[in-house]
């Protein structure tokens, strides 16, 4: 019974010999058409899978800040704040009087009067 | 350049999909030259029909390119995963042709007019063919791959999603099959019956 098994898996063999070098071939069409799928697949997915045109960061921020005009100001501003902690000004608003010539028309204004009286109620002095 | 071109031709096939995920247009021509004569091949013997079997592994193919982007490392094999995609495709054909007429299905080879001397492999090779054709679908493909693709019984398991045991037992009963279709033509193919 295992001899016929084993010839008869002799005579398959034979067989599936020639069928393996006789194997069915694609053709060159066929290749380049699916060479042409996977390029058209690509190109499909490129558009998804990539942000929309990138604003680079310094734009928005100039953006943000009111466009280039918006900018130019803070720049400026900027600078002037700098200078003056720079120069180590005391009082800014003086200088600015003695620049342009004017008296100071208050050394102070005060936002809310009486202020100090209640913190000193709180804390109890 | 031409060291790099050498060493995509040796990456595996899954390095290859993950460079053709990430664009690289020579990985896609790579795989297209080893994947797709693997599907054909499976498409075809398991329809028996040169057209339809492109159409499968064109499919089979298409869905390797989609699936690009979102394909999982780890231990899958594309091969494995080909095998499998293009298997159920020619699987959903020959479910299809049931519903035809019969005499629009593929005609078997061996009712061809009777054999001459000298026959050759090539003719051993159509014998096969055409009593392949003859099998319940199932025990065809697990012929198929095991006797002609030679993949190992877990790896046609995993294709056919299937345990290993119902593997060798699609495999046997195919062999006795092909054996019993093939008895007759023994003498003419060459084979003596003593």
């Amino acid at each position: 019974m295992m001899a016929e098994t084993d010839r008869t898996d002799e005579r398959l063999e034979a067989f599936f010999e020639a069928a393996r070098r006789e194997p069915p071939v694609p053709s060159e069409a066929l290749l380049a058409r699916i060479r042409a799928e996977a390029r058209q697949v690509k190109d499909v997915a490129r558009p998804v899978a990539a942000p929309v045109p990138r604003v680079p960061l310094r734009a928005r921020l100039a953006q943000a800040l009111g466009g280039w005009q918006g900018l130019g100001g803070l720049v400026t501003a900027t600078a002037a704040g700098l200078w003056i902690g720079y120069a180590g000004i005391a009082d800014p608003a003086s200088y600015g009087g003695d620049i342009l010539g004017l008296e100071p028309v208050a050394a102070s204004v005060e936002l809310m009067p009486g202020t100090e009286d209640f913190a000193a109620l709180v804390i109890g002095e | 350049m031409g060291n790099v071109v050498d060493a995509l031709a040796e990456a595996s096939d899954e390095a290859l999909l993950v460079l053709y995920g990430n664009g690289d247009p020579e990985a896609a021509r790579l795989l297209t030259a080893r994947l797709a004569p693997v599907a054909y091949r499976v498409a075809a013997r398991m329809l028996g029909d040169p057209a339809e079997a492109e159409d499968v592994a064109q499919e089979a193919m298409l869905r390797l390119w989609r699936l690009a982007p979102d394909w999982q490392g780890g231990a899958a094999r594309v091969s494995t995963w080909l095998y499998r995609v293009a298997a159920n495709l020619a699987t959903d054909r020959l479910r299809r042709r049931r519903t035809l007429p019969l005499d629009a299905a593929a005609e078997p080879a061996d009712e061809r007019p009777g054999a001459v001397a000298g026959l050759v492999a090539q003719d051993r090779a159509a014998a096969l063919e055409a009593a392949l054709m003859r099998l319940p679908e199932r025990q065809r493909q697990a012929v198929v791959l095991r006797h002609l693709e030679g993949l190992a019984n877990p790896e046609i398991a995993e294709i056919m999603e299937v345990g290993v045991e119902a593997v060798e037992s699609l495999v046997a009963r195919g062999k006795r099959g092909l054996t019993e279709a093939l008895a007759g033509r023994r003498e003419e193919l060459g084979f003596d019956d003593g």
